[in-house]
């Protein structure tokens, strides 16, 4: 039944008092609603915000992606992963691999020339195939906004979301045959069944359940927080050491275009970073095609030719543990190094426009401006950061605790 | 009655119940916006490629430039010239990030006619301060303690060929010039080698609540002539150390830079 309106309610009010009565209710809304904020909604879970310090000279503009901010959590959880080897989906000790298996924080996150099972410092996967380039280090990498491994392939320029950042490295080198060569549903399933670690994601993350994404976020943060900035040469910028003689020579060859004109491509008293992370055919060969193809080079990013034989400019910090050099390693020591830079760099038409020298093969150094050189590099190694406990292995696991 | 006034509160409430701006305050809106290009010979730049003649007689080629541009100024007829944001505003522009390029000027610019833009090229002595830029791509500019210290003017890279046919790497690197007692050791001084630039047809009006695009062309074979002929084959490769050389770059400067006023409706929309 139709249930009647009373007569009299509406029918015998004045059209104008009803239109007062419309803008009275808006009134009201406008006063109760038109200024006032939403009151905040009381989370559940929440994580504990990490402040990196920057260091004197480094740069302010972080490359920490929004939907990864770092928590504290975050960055303990990461530290376990980075070292725990069931990351790679296996529990067998004789296979287990973790990113601290090559990444030696000794070594300032490389393998180095004396990792005692990657002979001269070429690291290989678990089936034994060897991995196409040599290391970079895991240093100072929250300042890199200009693209990961040695051609730049991960990078916010890729148009492909899944190779995008250190968060995207993570799930490269489970399923990657010269690494882990894994499977990322093992890899998480066996972290999901470890005790500990579903207690530790949600405290990271909200949740328990373990996500190769938030794998990725963890180690990605634990990463970031891996800063060098206290060598000799930093305490010589801060003013509180002197560089002896020697490295002060060096620092002068090292930033001079007559010297051994380092600091265009690898930074200095400007650039503290000690590289741009940009890429640069450094004049080490003159083939680049055929044969010679390195289908990993920077060309085979940009499809410039101007980039073939490019590789990424490494971070000269602690670079004397950082061994073999070059992206293929065909440098065992610094001396070398020096060696190549001074009097064998190799004419192509795509070396890079700063390798001016080259008319002369090299920077042509005397013996003694290589050893004041040298001295200078030497007071960029960091042994503090080489030996902090907070980058280094966890003294037990969250299922050992 | 009433609803009239009701009418008049909800008005009221929805314009001002949440304005920050302070009443009666007019808001100037007309708006500078300042590009960036590379011309070489009238046309524009074609990079990594042999393809230019400098006055030497030099073939070469340009890589990449960066640069450094500071202390705009605009000239009016009658009245005091309106420098851009004092202290701040030094721009850097770069031939790989087109961002770089393009520079929407937030000053508060009177609105009217104005006779000409000048700028400095590079940084003037005071600014020109070690670790004023922390973040790349600026502080990759940086221009050595020891030779200087601050950032370089410019970077022009590119290679000629040389007399023995061979293509060379150049670095046409710009910045504060050093007095050696002995070279390339003992520095006794150093050079301030940045220079103003007044740009040549750069006239313009600024309609109230408008915008105005100038384009500022860097013509680069202008740096290799008049009024110097600049001889790679003579000069080498690099110049930061050689502050003859520097000199006559910076000589040259003077008319490297052209400009093109666009017309009112014609701005280009980023």
């Amino acid at each position: 039944m139709q249930q009647r309106i009373p007569s009299g309610s509406l029918k015998s009010t004045k059209p104008g008092a009803i239109i007062s009565l419309i803008f009275s209710l808006l009134l009201g809304f406008v006063l109760l609603h038109g200024c006032k904020k939403e009151e905040p909604s009381t989370p559940e879970w929440h994580a504990t915000p990490y402040e990196i310090d920057i260091p004197y000279g480094f740069p302010t503009n972080l490359n920490i992606p929004e939907d990864n901010p770092m928590t504290v959590e975050g960055v303990a959880l990461g530290r376990y992963l980075f070292y725990d080897g069931r990351i790679s989906g296996r529990s067998d000790p004789d296979s287990m691999m973790s990113c601290g298996t090559c990444h030696i924080q000794a070594n300032s996150f490389e393998c180095g020339i004396n990792h005692p099972k990657y002979f001269g410092g070429f690291p290989f996967g678990v089936t034994g195939k060897p991995t196409p380039h040599v290391m970079l280090p895991l240093v100072n990498l929250v300042w890199n906004s200009s693209g990961y491994l040695w051609n730049g392939l991960v990078s916010n320029a890729n148009s492909n979301p899944a190779y995008r950042n250190i968060e995207d490295l993570v799930w490269m080198g489970i399923v990657a045959e010269h690494e882990m060569d894994s499977d990322t549903n093992l890899s998480k399933q066996l972290i999901q069944n470890t005790s500990g670690y579903p207690e530790l994601f949600y405290k990271a993350f909200g949740s328990e359940t373990v996500t190769v994404k938030n794998m990725g976020r963890a180690i990605a943060q634990f990463i970031r927080t891996l800063i060098s900035a206290n060598s000799r040469f930093d305490k010589y910028l801060r003013g509180e050491v002197q560089l002896t003689p020697a490295e002060i020579q060096g620092f002068i060859l090292f930033t001079t275009e007559e010297g051994a004109d380092c600091f265009h491509c690898h930074g200095g008293d400007g650039n503290p970073l000690f590289t741009t992370h940009l890429f640069y055919n450094n004049g080490k060969d003159s083939l680049f095609t055929g044969p010679w193809e390195d289908p990993r080079d920077r060309y085979h990013i940009t499809g410039d030719p101007m980039d073939l034989g490019a590789y990424k400019a490494t971070t000269l910090r602690n670079i004397a543990v950082t061994g073999p050099y070059m992206h293929d390693g065909r440098f065992a020591t610094l001396d070398e190094v020096i060696e190549f830079y001074s009097h064998h760099l190799v004419w192509s038409p795509y070396i890079d426009p700063l390798m001016h020298h080259i008319a002369d093969n090299g920077v042509q150094l005397t013996p003694a401006e290589k050893e004041q050189l040298k001295a200078f590099i030497a007071a960029l190694h960091d042994e503090e950061f080489l030996t902090n406990p907070d980058f280094g292995p966890p003294d037990k696991f969250p299922d050992e605790e | 009655m009433r609803s009239t006034i009701f009418f008049l509160l909800v008005t009221i409430l929805f314009n001002t119940g949440c304005r920050k701006d302070p009443p009666g305050e007019t808001v100037s809106t007309q708006k500078l916006i300042l590009t960036f290009d590379f011309m070489i010979d009238g046309n524009p730049l074609q990079r990594d490629t042999l393809l230019y003649m400098n006055e030497a007689g030099n073939q070469y080629m340009v890589n990449e430039i960066q640069y450094f541009i500071s202390d705009v100024v605009l000239h009016r007829p009658n009245g005091d010239p309106v420098l851009l944001d004092a202290w701040t505003a030094i721009h850097y522009i770069d031939s790989d990030l087109p961002d770089t390029r393009r520079w929407e000027v937030y000053d508060t610019i009177p609105a009217g006619s104005y006779d000409s833009v000048s700028f400095t090229f590079g940084i003037n002595e005071a600014k020109n301060q070690s670790l004023m830029f922390l973040n790349p791509p600026e502080s990759f500019m940086f221009w050595p303690e020891y030779l200087g210290g601050g950032y370089h003017y410019m970077k022009l890279n590119g290679k000629w060929l040389d007399t023995n046919s061979v293509v060379q790497p150049f670095d046409f690197h710009l910045g504060i010039g050093q007095i050696y007692a002995h070279y390339p050791d003992s520095i006794i001084g150093f050079v301030q080698n940045y220079f103003t630039v007044s740009l040549p047809n750069s006239a313009f009006s600024l309609p109230a609540n408008g915008q105005q695009q100038i384009t500022i062309v860097m013509n680069i074979e202008n740096w290799f002539r008049n009024p110097n002929t600049f001889d790679f084959n003579h000069w080498g490769g690099d110049i930061m150390q050689n502050q003859e050389a520097m000199r006559l770059g910076c000589e040259n400067g003077h008319d490297v830079f052209t400009s093109i006023v666009a017309k009112q409706g014609s701005i280009e929309q980023k």
